[in-house]
């Protein structure tokens, strides 16, 4: 489904000074995975989010989105397959502050830009059912917990049918039970819906979890679980 | 466009106008001001023209008048006829009756006198005349009777205008019959005219004015005078009657010495240098605009700046370049139509005001455009901030905190 090839990424700060952040990556991410990604800080991680996720672009190295090379995606294309492919859950939540949970939501849906199989509204609404957040659907996100933001977000990630969900130290910013929580949720939806879900983390109990786990170290992957 | 797409810009753009009021309203302040004064001084343009124009409908048509140098140039009015060394005398009236036997021919002379009546003195405009003057310029009395025919014409009459006999006499009418001095000389008043309604901006006020018998007082001792008038039986009849009036006068005066000109090229004169003056006004109302459209740019730059975390958000669940573009474009719009709603309500509720003593009118038309200039404005002046928004590259956009 998403698979990279040599993939590098350097950030070049000007007088030759070059800071790679990720080396000749390879790794491929089957339908239904449940993968994690474990390193310390400054190890790659979010880059390789980032560039999985079609926000980044690899410096060098070729991604493939269903065989396909995103080398040769336009902007409006990367767009499209970021709303249509993947769903996106962040350590800070970031959800819209002066969006309600519900419009949060259904944020995806608004920027389709092909016919869905589905009414948003109602998808929306089934979704926040789903994570028991109906009650609040209104509620903008300043008058949520953390864990309920969490739960929007991934339910804003959930609102396309996407077929990888891509987290980024989901529980980052949560306490225990409400971190634990949040894990168990992504591991269902990788069971149920079959979504392959990345995570990003520190928490090696949550990272034991997954059906594989993926070390990295200064930008190279040095462990495959 | 989808209506739920549509309808999400819409209320998040009016959501974010919500959340920073006092921003959004200080933002749309400019073209408020802008909108206001384009509409307010188009109103009282098209309301002065309208004035004018009744006015002139109301102190009678088909009037051509004969003046001393020329008046009336390319681009308006040209020289005061009081300017020029040239003065008409009774032969040239006699002369004009000769020749138009079946129009009213009327000598007009004017000067600023004062009337005193008991210990009041008050300062009126004196039109010495015939009676004819009140024929031609559609003046009526409310009291009395008007002087009329050569017998009267040596007498010390004077009609007075309801605004100087109210000065004098408290109650207008009650001036009927009573003698006033005017420089030593006693007048007895044998009317009061009906009211008119002056000329506002500085014009003449019709209603202040008193009118005397040309030859009746030693206020025009060599009998000249300012203007002669000439009615028309009808409206065709001005053009050629004005073609043979200046053949006429042509036989004792020069061309540049006089001019004849219909009432309608007088207003038009006059209507041309109040179009300049407004062009004028409301091209530095269009300047507001343009300073208020600078504003909102300004404040959307800001917008764009504070708001890049909420870019990267809306770019990684799928938001194109162009939906970010969209988004900020419409909220510079709501800014801009904001301001330009506001500003034409203000110009309604001022304008059903100025109605009460002034005929100021907005027309469907002024209103549309302001409406659409103030949408154009926040289209013109948004387009670069929503590009730079556009244009962050995604990743900076998630990552910037």
């Amino acid at each position: 489904m998403i698979s990279l090839a040599r993939v590098s990424k350097s950030y070049n700060f000007g007088d030759g000074n070059t800071i790679d952040v990720l080396s000749d990556i390879n790794l491929e991410i089957t339908k239904g995975e449940f993968i994690g990604i474990l390193g310390a800080s400054g190890s790659g991680k979010s880059t390789l989010m980032y560039i999985m996720g079609l926000l980044d672009i690899p410096t060098s190295g070729s991604l493939y989105l269903n065989a396909k090379d995103t080398k040769t995606f336009s902007d409006q294309e990367l767009s499209i397959a970021r709303n249509k492919f993947i769903g996106f859950v962040f350590q800070q939540f970031n959800l819209i502050e002066n969006l309600s949970a519900f419009d949060n939501v259904v944020l995806p849906a608004l920027y389709s830009k092909e016919p869905m199989d589905f009414d948003p509204k109602e998808r929306g609404a089934r979704l926040l059912e789903k994570f028991g957040l109906l009650p609040r659907a209104l509620f903008h996100p300043n008058r949520l917990s953390g864990g309920e933001q969490q739960r929007v977000a991934i339910a804003r990630a959930l609102m396309m049918n996407p077929k990888i969900i891509l987290a980024d130290e989901p529980t980052g910013n949560l306490d225990s039970r409400n971190g634990e929580e949040i894990f168990r949720i992504l591991a269902d939806l990788n069971r149920s819906e079959k979504v392959s879900v990345v995570v990003v983390t520190h928490n090696k109990s949550f990272a034991k979890k997954t059906n594989r786990q993926i070390f990295l170290k200064d930008g190279r992957i040095v462990k495959h679980l | 466009m989808k209506s739920s797409y549509l309808y999400f810009l819409i209320k998040v753009s009016l959501e974010n106008l919500r959340r920073n009021k006092l921003r959004s309203f200080l933002t749309s302040l400019g073209i408020l001001i802008g909108v206001f004064s384009v509409v307010i001084l188009l109103a009282l343009g098209l309301g002065l023209k309208k004035y004018i124009q009744n006015q002139f409908e109301s102190l009678g048509s088909n009037l051509i008048i004969v003046f001393p140098g020329q008046v009336i140039g390319r681009g308006g009015l040209r020289q005061a006829p009081g300017i020029s060394p040239v003065r008409f005398d009774e032969k040239d009236v006699k002369n004009l009756q000769r020749g138009f036997p079946k129009n009213l021919i009327v000598p007009v002379f004017t000067k600023t006198i004062s009337i005193s009546y008991l210990n009041k003195t008050e300062t009126s405009d004196a039109v010495g005349t015939t009676g004819d003057f009140f024929t031609v310029r559609n003046l009526e009395p409310d009291v009395g009777v008007l002087f009329s025919g050569k017998v009267t014409l040596r007498s010390k009459k004077i009609v007075l205008g309801p605004k100087i006999a109210e000065k004098l006499f408290a109650d207008p009418t009650s001036g009927l019959g009573k003698y006033i001095k005017i420089a030593g000389e006693r007048y007895q008043v044998i009317s009061v005219l009906k009211k008119k309604g002056g000329l506002a901006f500085g014009g003449p006020d019709i209603d202040s004015f008193s009118y005397l018998p040309f030859k009746g007082s030693s206020l025009n001792p060599d009998e000249k005078f300012l203007a002669l008038y000439v009615k028309a039986n009808s409206s065709e009849e001005t053009g050629p009657l004005k073609e043979n009036i200046q053949k006429i006068i042509l036989e004792r005066y020069k061309k540049d010495d006089f001019s004849v000109v219909e009432q309608t090229e007088i207003l038009n004169a006059i209507s041309q240098i109040f179009g300049v003056l407004n062009t004028i006004l409301i091209g530095i109302g269009f300047i507001s605009l343009l300073v208020g459209g600078v504003g909102i740019m300004n404040i959307m730059y800001a917008s764009v700046r504070e708001r890049i975390k909420e870019i990267g958000i809306k770019r990684a669940v799928g938001a194109t370049k162009a939906d970010i573009l969209i988004q900020f474009l419409a909220e510079s719009i709501a800014v801009s139509v904001l301001g330009g709603s506001l500003g034409l309500l203000m110009a309604f509720i001022v304008v059903l005001v100025i109605r009460q003593f002034f005929p100021a009118t907005i027309s469907l038309v002024s209103a549309g455009i302001s409406l659409g200039v103030s949408l154009l404005i926040g289209i013109f002046f948004g387009v670069f901030p929503a590009r730079r928004a556009a244009r962050i590259p995604p990743i900076e956009a998630i990552r910037y905190e």
